[in-house]
């Protein structure tokens, strides 16, 4: 019955243009003055208003409807301006390398963090390994080009099938184990391989790997500056690029999955594995590919970032990584496209923005999550019952 | 007619436990048959060896000219049996019409490839499976369609039984396991679901409906072939006239010492 009350009162189409638009460009000056935001009085004053929205969101549940409504009237509209934000937002922050660098891990850990929703939103699977494979993208694909010789483009797609191998392997082991001793299982393994490219010699054991040369694209060196019509964009501009456009497929990924009768399947095993059975899901397998398809989505983060720092270490695919790959999930909202993207951003720019606050930096940013959480119980954006045809 | 689902001297114990003793039946193509019992009869575990949740620890199931004695559930749907459960097992933060979707599995196709590379091919059987799970959800009693956009976790009992038959409708059965589907109806709600299940099988004469009941009202309207169980034996089979008069079934449910009394 609610929907009839929302559709009687779904937005005209311009009240919606000028809705998606507007609230879209909101979230960029947002994004914009969080990032160039200095010293802690600033930050704690739009931390408080973010809080405060949420608080208004959480307590009229209307405004969310509404706002879903109007993105849904006009898809095309919210889509060109987020494009338009997405390809501008470099010339507006210009030189500042340090802004571009923040988008540019958040991008990936938004890329990471929709490859593990996968399992942990739509199918309710604790793994803990996502930081492994990761890893394992990153260090194939660098690998590849120190030893072979082997472009940015040939090693992406080698790196990615190496990962879904590994994501087979672990996913076996969660055919005969669930819930806690599941994730037990991607710890250990998480750790195996982190403790494996530290000991091996080829992976350069704890000093890594060193020199991975940077990609180029018809003749144009990543490593030089971008040069459109004239602007001169810091080279930090070409991974922003990449990995904006990475983003958009893992968003693609997840939204054509979501969608289809294998998100559905995820969902039923989420509610009820033995009423998924029942419904003729091999449950085994759809836990399997979970996996499978996060380690193939989280490789392709790795091996941009291994192509983008030019150095990486067993440092940097730690546990820690893995864990914080799950609370951006868990705070951005389980299952909710957009949610697990916002979520990627505050926890990658958060802790950044808090060194204002030195040494007492990691206890604001947990209580800043926990005061989220406090806020929006179900994540920033929950999760939404799926709409069929044109309503 | 010929035999649906053939079950042979099935036993199946829990360590000392015998939860099923040397128990066959067969079920022709087209009929229903009612199951009785006292509760911990063995009833439910009858159903779980049929759907290849447990594996009989001998004996065999043979449905449809094929042995399918401990087969994993889904290939068991597969083949055209689907089921109820007694406590309903809905998919509770899905919406109903999702439900019901989830029931069509095994009758579509799209695959992790075609669902990235082929969205068009994806949405087209989606829309067919909504447009099919929406008459399913028209079809019934109550008001599914109109809440088919509800969770399913927040329906009242009466149309979470009768979503769960739509869902397992959904999978286009030969066979189709009804465990108690009146539980938590009142007197009108229970008639509606006979005459659901009445108006079912005249639209689907060659569907053949198993149903665990403890509602009398129920089993009286499908009395052709009925079968009691206790204790993991079958203790009588029959129509429900002659079942009912068989002193074991009314010690089963009434005692010894009222039977003889």
């Amino acid at each position: 019955m609610r929907q009839d009350i929302a559709s009687s009162a779904s937005p005209g189409k311009s009240a919606a243009v000028a809705f998606t638009v507007a609230s879209q460009l909101v979230g960029a000056v947002f994004l914009y003055l969080i990032l160039k935001a200095d010293g802690g009085l600033q930050i704690v004053g739009l931390l408080a208003l973010l809080g405060l929205g949420f608080f208004i969101l959480e307590k009229q549940p209307w405004i969310a409807e509404q706002a879903m409504a109007s993105f849904a009237r006009v898809p095309l509209v919210s889509m060109i301006t987020a494009g338009i934000i997405v390809v501008g937002f470099p010339f507006i922050v210009g030189s500042n390398t340090y802004i571009l660098h923040l988008l540019i891990v958040a991008q990936l850990y938004a890329v990471l963090a929709l490859a593990l929703n996968f399992q942990l939103g739509s199918a309710n699977i604790p793994n803990f390994a996502t930081g492994a494979s990761y890893g394992i993208g990153a260090y194939v694909s660098a690998l590849l080009a120190i030893n072979f010789g082997l472009s940015f483009w040939l090693t992406l797609p080698v790196a990615a099938l190496a990962a879904t191998l590994f994501g087979f392997i672990i996913g076996i082991p969660s055919m005969r184990t669930r819930d806690t001793y599941l994730a037990l299982v991607t710890i250990a393994f998480g750790v195996v391989v982190q403790q494996l490219l530290n000991n091996f010699e080829w992976t350069g054991g704890p000093n890594g790997l060193v020199g991975i040369p940077a990609p180029s694209l018809f003749g144009h060196s990543f490593a030089d500056p971008l040069v459109v019509f004239g602007w001169r964009l810091p080279s930090q501009a070409n991974f922003y690029y990449l990995s904006a456009a990475l983003v958009v497929v893992a968003i693609i990924t997840a939204h054509r999955l979501h969608s289809s009768r294998i998100g559905l399947a995820w969902n039923a095993l989420r509610a009820d594995e033995i009423a998924a059975k029942a419904q003729g899901i091999n449950v085994a397998w759809y836990k399997v590919l979970a996996f499978a398809v996060d380690a193939f989505l989280a490789a392709f983060a790795g091996t941009i970032y291994a192509f983008y720092v030019s150095y990486i270490s067993p440092d940097n695919f730690t546990f820690l990584v893995s864990v914080t790959i799950m609370t951006m999930v868990i705070v951005g909202g389980m299952d909710n496209i957009f949610g697990v993207i916002v979520g990627a951003f505050l926890l990658t720019i958060l802790p950044e923005k808090l060194r204002a606050f030195s040494d007492y930096r990691l206890l604001f940013f947990g209580v800043v999550i926990i005061g989220f959480l406090m806020i929006r119980p179900q994540g920033l954006f929950p999760q939404r019952m799926r709409r069929y045809g044109g309503e | 007619m010929s035999t649906l689902l053939k079950v042979e001297n099935v036993t199946i114990q829990f360590g000392g436990l015998v939860a099923l003793n040397d128990v066959s039946f067969s079920i022709e193509k087209g009929s229903v048959l009612a199951v009785i019992g006292p509760n911990g009869a063995g009833k439910s575990t009858l159903f779980n060896v049929v759907t290849g949740v447990y594996k009989p620890t001998s004996g065999r199931v043979t449905f449809d000219g094929t042995e399918i004695t401990g087969r994993p559930s889904y290939e068991v749907v597969e083949r055209g049996i689907a089921r109820t459960f007694q406590s309903s097992r809905l998919f509770s933060d899905l919406s109903v019409l999702d439900n019901v979707i989830i029931g069509m599995h095994t009758r579509t196709r799209t695959g992790v490839l075609t669902a990235l590379f082929r969205p068009g091919v994806a949405r087209r059987e989606m829309d067919e499976c909504v447009r099919k799970a929406e008459s399913l959800l028209k079809l019934g009693s109550g008001d599914l369609f109109e809440q088919r956009y509800r969770p399913a976790g927040t329906l009242a009992q009466a149309d979470r039984r009768r979503l769960e038959i739509a869902r397992a409708l959904a999978s286009q059965p030969k066979l189709l396991l009804l465990d108690e589907p009146s539980v938590g109806m009142d007197e009108t709600e229970t008639d509606a679901l006979v005459s659901d299940i009445i108006r079912l099988r005249k639209e689907n004469p060659d569907l053949s409906v198993i149903l665990i009941e403890h509602d009398m009202r129920v089993v009286d309207a499908f009395p052709q072939h009925v079968m009691c169980i206790d204790y993991g034996s079958r203790i009588a089979e029959g129509d429900y006239a002659t079942v009912r008069a068989d002193p074991r079934v009314q010690e089963a449910y009434l005692g010894k010492a009222a039977v003889h009394a």
